[in-house]
């Protein structure tokens, strides 16, 4: 579909080869050119002992702040998660706050799956139609690391 | 000699040393001598008060006058060589009571002279000056107890006359007769006949630094400290900002034929124009670059943003509102005109669709405000009748109001086409929250409107709801906006929406449901679980259905019956004093309290990988007069206020370039510019030389604007130079092959510009290029980024570079600079290319600082020394300066450019001469790319330590060229690392350029 647009697309000569350059291995994979973007995940309301773990953060920041939470916070439990990429380091901050912890602390994992949102919007605006909206599946995990009730 | 001839002595002496203003006080205290006193005027006269002629001498003196006329010039004394002194012969005896009556007269006269005091110097003369005293005219005590109370006396007279002056001055009415309803609403408007207040201005003029900008009173920012509060607000709660400020502008006509018109204004390669089929349908709002028609890659007029009405069935008109900031409307309104060829003005009334029937024949009837087109005030006498029609309130002068020329006219058709352009100016408010509990602030605000009683339905209305309710199927469509509102309440953040999301309704009169205290809108998800699961992620997915888009603010009629009948603050209130429980909900809500408004969603940051959707959020569009209604229940849902400045910060933060500041092609942008640079000058000014950055040392050729046109002459300039020569060399042409290039540019410079007309720089907006471009940037490993999506973009190399160049010559693209390690960007700092020493730098560690500039030499503060020594000595030393200028720069300037200077510095000489100022370059710049050791690529229109980033972050613009340039230099591991320099610091640091689309 985009292929016979394409030379009328190009007001200039010069740049069409370097258009059709860009263009082709798109062609093969769809054809109407799709912009690709996330929507963010849905939240849930957030109590003061979540802990939503990402990629960008510093990981020694992340623990520091899961043991404040615990010592000083005065919470005897917290919830840590993660979601996709992110599950690998959740569960090493829970591990982490259990060693550090000589074996008090205690952890209990739930996973779950996510449902996320992609639009696709065309890259060809007009014609093309409809954006499209898609739904995906990711995992979570969510562990709770809490301190065990002394009876 | 007599006591009177004493005194005319002494007084004539005085004359003498009087000077003239005293003279003129003197003679004003002779007019009131007594008539029969005579002020001889000369010494031969002194003999005219022999007891002989004493009595009846007057005639005597008189008849001698003429004959020593030519001695009378001066005043003489003693012995006269002539004889004329003296008379010889003394009296023999004196009548003592015809002396003293004789001088009776004259004696009263003097004493009454002295007695009279006419200014404090009189009586400071009388003391002796060993006496006189620095403070005594203030402190009287300091005086001689014989003088204080004339003193005292005198002081008490001068301060009556000045406090009397004082007053007489404002003769302004008392401040209870100011404060007057009606007066005050007549200051308002006096006071916004030039700058046009928005509905919130009084709120905001309480607690906002308030500007006059662009024909508005705008607030800028709160005069409480809030910056960081106000980005929390907009990370994690709610940001609400008055944008009522931007032009609506309303076309009405066929489909076809508005889209027709309106693709000459835009292209479908800068991304989806106004035929976009997802906002064609009303569903979405949609953001365009306006260009003037058919001008495509040149002269863009600015970005705007565009909402259509949905669809009436089986009708293909359609109705359009381009939403535009206030500084291109003047540019846009003529286009528009232009390619719908609407240029006949239309008075409002006479719109065809909107207009209530009965307004029509009083207009013809009076066919005289037609003529002058005085559309302000026929508007004014419709609002009347309908309000005496619907037995309502008495009008109420609208704020805003009438402060619009009136001659202006504000509707324009064609015949042929059929379209009509409205300006819509002040006629909508638009509120806009920003964050991601904006969407709960709303629920909490506004209710879905309530239906009518049964009473109300059955007896025709004037007023427009209960007519609505009579509707089956409007109240149908009602129902299902109230539904798409109530699962809005289940959504946690805003960001979670379908971006650009429209949604249509009617609410009840928030001010019925004021909270008595300020509370902190929080999103009730538990309390929304009860909501269909099902409906919720049809929304999310779906949209808001397209009928659901339709909302009665599109209809003229019913925008204006809404806001004549709007209930007043004082009626409200009378009600709520009647509630039985205080603070509780007005039970029935009144008939009037009935709103359509339009919900729109703005999305958040939709560029790049980082942060996306952040600073996501809702527009409110609300019906002329209604403003404050909605603004305090706002307010008192906990959001923070933001201003001009914060909005700035918010498109930074969302990378995205904001409107008047960072589109340096649109002439909006030029006029900005220009503007700032006179201002930021002014305040440089305002500094003492010695304690002014010198930007000449620093290197810095233009730090108060950036001279856009000339670097990208430059850089095409040394484009094509790289391309005629051979290949063979240019393999791996390191920056300082470039700067020998620019040598030789230089002294072809000049010729060049005469023979080659220079075509005028663009900002490249072309999406596929800038993806392309995108591509390039991006270095190969970089933590955060996916190499998938580099494989897509073909190798940079020499070829491409070259294809791609051959279209965009003298563009510019906007592109986003963060930094490696510390720094603060700030506006107008430089963009250089990194050497390769400086490289190697940056390979030993990350955080290393980056290199020096070395400073410069400042040659033209000899210049301004010698300006300064003498104007005189100036003429004598120009020919001499002449001699000795051209050399002195070339001597001292490490820089090659300067070499070629010699004709362009004699040729500045006598203008520069006169607008020198210290510490900056004047105007006719030299190179701007080879000013510094590293070569110049661009410049920061924003840059601050960016709070959602966590480090220094830059935006502005580089040239394409100089870009691909170094981009095929630079070895793939530091591919996209750039350095930047603030205009008062020699200091380079090391940023990653990014190209975000």
């Amino acid at each position: 579909m985009t292929e016979p647009r394409n030379p009328g697309m190009s007001s200039i000569p010069q740049t069409a080869p370097v258009h059709t350059d860009s263009t082709s291995p798109a062609v093969e994979m769809d054809p109407v050119e799709y912009t690709l973007r996330k929507r963010l995940p849905r939240k849930l309301p957030k109590r003061r002992n979540d802990v939503y773990v990402n990629m960008k953060t510093d990981f020694r920041a992340q623990l520091a702040r899961c043991q404040k939470l615990l010592e000083s916070g005065g919470h005897r439990e917290i919830c840590v998660h993660g979601l996709g990429l992110a599950i690998n380091r959740a569960i090493n901050i829970a591990l982490q706050l259990q060693a550090s912890s000589q074996g008090v602390l205690q952890l209990a994992a739930n996973t779950s799956t996510v449902e996320l949102v992609d639009d696709l919007e065309p890259e060809d605006p007009d014609e093309a139609g409809e954006p499209m909206t898609r739904t995906r599946n990711n995992s979570a995990i969510h562990i709770k690391v809490f301190y065990p009730d002394p009876q | 000699m007599t006591d009177g001839s004493c005194v005319q002595r002494a007084f004539f002496c005085f004359l003498q040393k009087m000077s003239a203003a005293k003279v003129k006080m003197r003679e004003k205290k002779l007019r009131n001598q007594p008539a029969s006193v005579q002020y001889a005027s000369s010494s031969t006269q002194n003999g005219a008060d022999t007891p002989a002629t004493g009595g009846a001498g007057d005639g005597g003196p008189s008849t001698e006058k003429p004959k020593n006329a030519h001695q009378r010039s001066g005043w003489v004394r003693g012995h006269q060589k002539d004889g004329g002194g003296y008379v010889k012969e003394m009296p023999k005896y004196i009548t003592a009571g015809a002396f003293a009556r004789t001088r009776a007269a004259e004696v009263s006269a003097m004493l009454k002279a002295v007695s009279k005091t006419t200014g404090s110097c009189h009586l400071f003369e009388t003391l002796p000056k060993h006496m006189r005293r620095r403070a005594m005219s203030h402190n009287t005590k300091r005086l001689p107890r014989r003088l204080r109370d004339l003193a005292n006396r005198m002081r008490e007279k001068s301060l009556l006359a000045g406090s009397k002056k004082k007053k007489e001055q404002p003769k302004s009415k008392s401040r209870k007769a100011r404060r007057r309803h009606g007066n005050l609403l007549l200051e308002f408007n006096r006071r916004q006949r030039k700058n046009v207040w928005l509905e919130t201005h009084i709120w905001h003029a309480k607690r906002f630094h308030v500007v006059k900008k662009w024909g508005y009173c705008l607030g800028d920012r709160p005069t409480y400290k809030c910056y960081r509060a106000s980005y929390r607000a907009m990370s994690s709660h709610c940001l609400l900002q008055d944008l009522s400020y931007y032009c609506c502008i309303e076309l009405q006509g066929e489909e076809q034929k508005l889209l027709a018109s309106l693709s000459q204004l835009t292209s479908k390669e800068a991304g989806p124009t106004f035929a976009a089929a997802l906002s064609l349908s009303g569903r979405r709002q949609g953001s365009v670059v306006v260009y003037k028609a058919g001008q495509y890659p040149s002269q863009p007029l600015g970005p705007v943003t565009f909402l259509w009405r949905p669809r009436v069935q089986g009708s293909t008109h359609r109705q359009l509102w381009i939403w535009a900031h206030p500084t291109i409307k003047k540019d846009l309104l003529p286009e528009l005109q232009a390619v719908c060829q609407c240029y006949e003005a239309v008075l409002p009334p006479a719109v065809p669709v909107v207009t209530p029937a009965e307004v029509v024949p009083t207009l013809e009837t009076e066919p005289k405000p037609e003529k002058t087109s005085d559309g302000k005030q026929v508007t004014g006498i419709k609002r009347k009748r309908t309000c005496k029609d619907a037995s309502g309130p008495p009008a109420k002068k609208i704020l805003g109001d009438g402060t619009r020329s009136p001659t202006t006219p504000v509707t324009w058709r064609s015949s042929p086409a059929g379209i009509v352009i409205n300006d819509l100016t002040m006629e909508i408010v638009r509120y806009r929250l920003i964050g991601p509990q904006s969407h709960s602030v709303l629920a909490e605000t506004l209710e879905a409107a309530t239906d009518c009683d049964e009473i109300h339905k059955s007896q025709p209305s004037s007023l427009w709801w209960p007519e609505h309710c009579k509707d089956e199927s409007k109240m149908n469509l009602h129902k299902q906006q109230a539904d798409v509102y109530q699962i809005l309440k289940g959504i946690y953040s805003t960001g979670e929406l379908p971006s650009g999301a429209v949604l249509g309704l009617t609410v009840d009169d928030p001010r019925l449901t004021l909270p008595t205290k300020k509370v902190k809108a929080l999103p009730c998800v538990k309390q929304a679980q009860e909501v269909d699961e099902e409906k919720r992620k049809e929304l999310m997915l779906r949209g808001v259905p397209e009928h659901c888009c339709q909302s009665y603010l599109w209809e003229q009629s019913v925008r204006d019956n809404v806001t004549d009948n709007k209930i007043s603050e004082q009626e409200l209130n009378c009600m709520r004093s009647e509630v039985l429980v205080p603070g509780s909900r007005l039970s029935p809500t009144p008939l009037q309290g009935r709103v359509p408004i339009l919900l729109v969603h703005q999305p958040g940051k939709q560029v790049g990988h980082e942060m996306s959707s952040w600073g996501a959020g809702w527009d409110l569009l609300l019906p002329k007069g209604w403003g404050m209604a909605f603004w305090v229940p706002l307010v008192y849902r906990g959001v923070r206020i933001g201003g001009l400045s914060m909005s700035l910060k918010h498109s930074q933060n969302k990378g995205a370039p904001h409107f008047p500041h960072d589109y340096p092609d649109c002439p909006a942008g030029v006029r900005f510019q220009e503007e700032q640079e006179a201002e930021l000058l002014v305040k440089f000014k305002r500094r003492p030389p010695a304690k002014r950055t010198n930007y000449i040392k620093h290197g810095c050729l233009a730090p108060f604007r950036c001279p856009w046109q000339q670097l990208a002459e430059e850089w095409e300039l040394i484009w094509r130079e790289a391309k005629e020569e051979p290949k063979g060399n240019g393999q791996i042409q390191t920056t300082t092959e470039a700067d020998t290039a620019m040598e030789e540019e230089m002294t072809l410079h000049r010729d060049m510009t005469v023979t080659t007309p220079q075509s005028h720089f663009t900002v490249l907006r072309n999406i596929k290029s800038l993806r392309l471009l995108s591509g390039w940037c991006r270095p190969t490993t970089s933590k955060g980024q996916r190499p998938c999506r580099v494989g897509q973009v073909p190798p940079l190399d020499r070829l491409a570079a070259t294809s791609f160049l051959a279209a965009h010559g003298m563009s510019l693209v906007w592109v986003r600079l963060s930094l490696l390690s510390k720094g603060k960007p700030e506006r107008h700092a430089v963009v250089c290319v990194p050497t390769a020493e400086d490289l190697q730098l940056l390979k030993k560690g990350p955080g290393s600082s980056g290199p020096q500039e070395p400073q410069h030499r400042d040659h033209f503060k000899s210049r301004i020394k010698r300006r300064k020594r003498g104007p005189k000595k100036a003429a004598a030393s120009s020919a001499k300066a002449e001699g000795k200028e051209p050399d002195l720069p070339s001597a001292s300037e490490p820089d090659p450019k300067s070499a070629s200077e010699p004709n362009a510095t004699t040729s500045e000489e006598p203008k520069s001469s006169s607008d020198l100022i210290f510490g900056l370059w004047p105007d006719p710049l030299p190179s701007v790319t080879s000013h510094c050791s590293r070569v110049t690529l661009g410049w920061v229109t924003q840059g601050d330590f960016s709070l959602s980033a966590g480090c220094g972050e830059a935006l502005g613009f580089v040239s394409v060229v100089g870009l691909l340039n170094t981009l095929v230099n630079q070895p793939r591991e530091h591919r996209g690392m750039f350095l930047l320099r603030n205009p008062a610091s020699l200091h380079y640091r090391f940023a990653k350029i990014n190209i975000e689309i």
